[in-house]
């Protein structure tokens, strides 16, 4: 922090797009739109004068259709009068129960317990930016919550699910859970989250709200 | 619209946590907004991402051997490694799903080893042949890709979880836990890159910044 701040004012004034690479000056762009790379066509950031109500309301509705998709079974298959059905967890169980400790804990990391931390970090960030509570804690969670993105699988486990089911077409019947199609709601709420948080957006909404007016 | 200002553009870094724009300074580079120390000791990340490439190259090899797979039906075991359930898939006419999972198991993986591959090499030459911009998008695009190369073992994890019914039961196989390490080490590799040493042709270490 030993900077001098109107370096830090000049740098923040501009934006390097993460996928070309390319230096841009920030404009101002009116209310509901975003501002693109001219370059690759990648949006850099965007307006949204109620992102904090927005990330609130996504991350709770997030956090319910989560608690959903791993309360009941995701898919059950019946074959011969025999019957078994499979959750996100009894999966990760059975990882473990036949001795596949490694791919149980990678797997049960990559969609259950870094989705389920996104969540909460998330909602938290946003709570306490609105409430301007908490300026430390803010950028700590911050910190975690940009660590965490890569390493969210939700949306490649979904099209797994899938995958796996069209294998055993022919071999038994396949049913649809309730949960599955939660998760895939959910998906669909965590693949705009997570892929468009535009981390930087709430960076400078968190200098804003705790720094200088 | 780039403007005239003291910051010269060739000493600008992007923070990968962040998004910040900060001032390359040689070695330890931390981020002005967020504290993260964004980048070391360049020598040091390319020995890591170097090592941890080679690990990913070589459990390749095991995660190809051996099943990935094994189903069980009344007493006979079949197991299928990750080329054997293709062609398995392939021959039953489920195509679009082969597909699927050669791209996700096979290609992506390749590909990915190829781009970080090529990048790796690239830092330690002189004269990069290869623009900076196009060297971030493959950096860029084996980020994107790479996750993608989890659908196997997914498929599996759900198989175990699912199938054990009546007489049938599908588990998985040795070669699954040499995969999911393969993903691992090559995202670390791509994760310890140093996107400084992306240069378009002077050799790195220009920056006469007066630093702590
Ligand atoms: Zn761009
Ligand atoms: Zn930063």
């Amino acid at each position: 922090m030993a900077q001098l701040p109107r370096e830090e004012v000049a740098l923040d004034r501009l934006i390097i797009c993460p996928k070309c690479h390319t230096i841009h000056q920030k404009v101002e762009i009116p209310k509901g739109k975003s501002a693109k790379c001219d370059k690759c066509g990648r949006i850099l950031y965007h307006y949204d004068a109620r992102i904090l109500d927005h990330g609130l309301a996504l991350g709770i509705t997030g956090l319910l259709l989560f608690f959903v998709s791993n309360l009941f079974p995701l898919v059950r298959v019946e074959m011969l009068g025999h019957e078994q059905h499979v959750t996100i967890i009894s999966m990760v169980f059975s990882l473990f129960e036949n001795g596949f400790y490694v791919v149980g804990v990678v797997v049960a990391f990559m969609v259950f317990i870094f989705p389920l931390m996104i969540l909460v970090v998330y909602i938290m960030i946003n709570w306490l930016m609105m409430q301007h509570k908490g300026a430390q804690l803010t950028k700590e969670l911050l910190v975690l919550l940009s660590k965490l993105l890569p390493w969210n699988m939700l949306e490649i486990y979904l099209v797994s699910i899938l995958v796996a089911l069209v294998k055993l077409i022919g071999l038994m019947q396949i049913h649809f859970g309730l949960s599955f199609w939660a998760l895939a709601l959910f998906v669909l709420l965590d693949i705009y989250l997570s892929k468009s948080i535009r981390i930087g957006e709430f960076w400078e909404l968190r200098r804003r709200i705790y720094y200088a007016p | 619209m780039p403007h005239k200002q003291q910051i010269d553009p060739k000493t600008l870094l992007r923070c990968s946590v962040c998004e910040a724009v900060n001032r390359d300074r040689e070695g330890d580079v931390y981020c002005h907004r967020c504290g993260s120390r964004i980048f070391r000791n360049p020598k040091l990340s390319t020995s890591k991402a170097w090592a941890f490439l080679i690990t990913a190259l070589i459990l390749y090899v095991p995660a190809n051997l051996y099943p990935i797979l094994i189903s069980e039906q009344f007493s006979s075991h079949t197991g299928n490694t990750i080329i054997g359930g293709i062609i398995l898939l392939w021959e039953e006419g489920s195509y679009p799903i082969a597909m699927i999972i050669l791209v996700a198991s096979v290609l992506v993986p390749i590909l990915k080893f190829i781009v970080l591959l090529y990048l790796l090499i690239n830092t330690h030459l002189k004269k990069q042949r290869y623009s900076r911009v196009g060297q971030h998008r493959l950096h860029y695009m084996t980020e994107v890709i790479g996750p993608w190369s989890m659908v196997d073992v997914f498929v599996v994890a759900i198989l175990t979880g699912l199938v054990h019914i009546g007489q049938i039961r599908v588990i998985a196989g040795p070669g699954a836990t040499a995969f999911v390490l393969m993903v691992l080490f090559t995202m670390f590799a791509a994760l310890s890159l140093d996107t400084r040493l992306f240069k378009e042709k002077e050799p790195y270490g220009r920056d006469q910044s007066t630093d702590h």
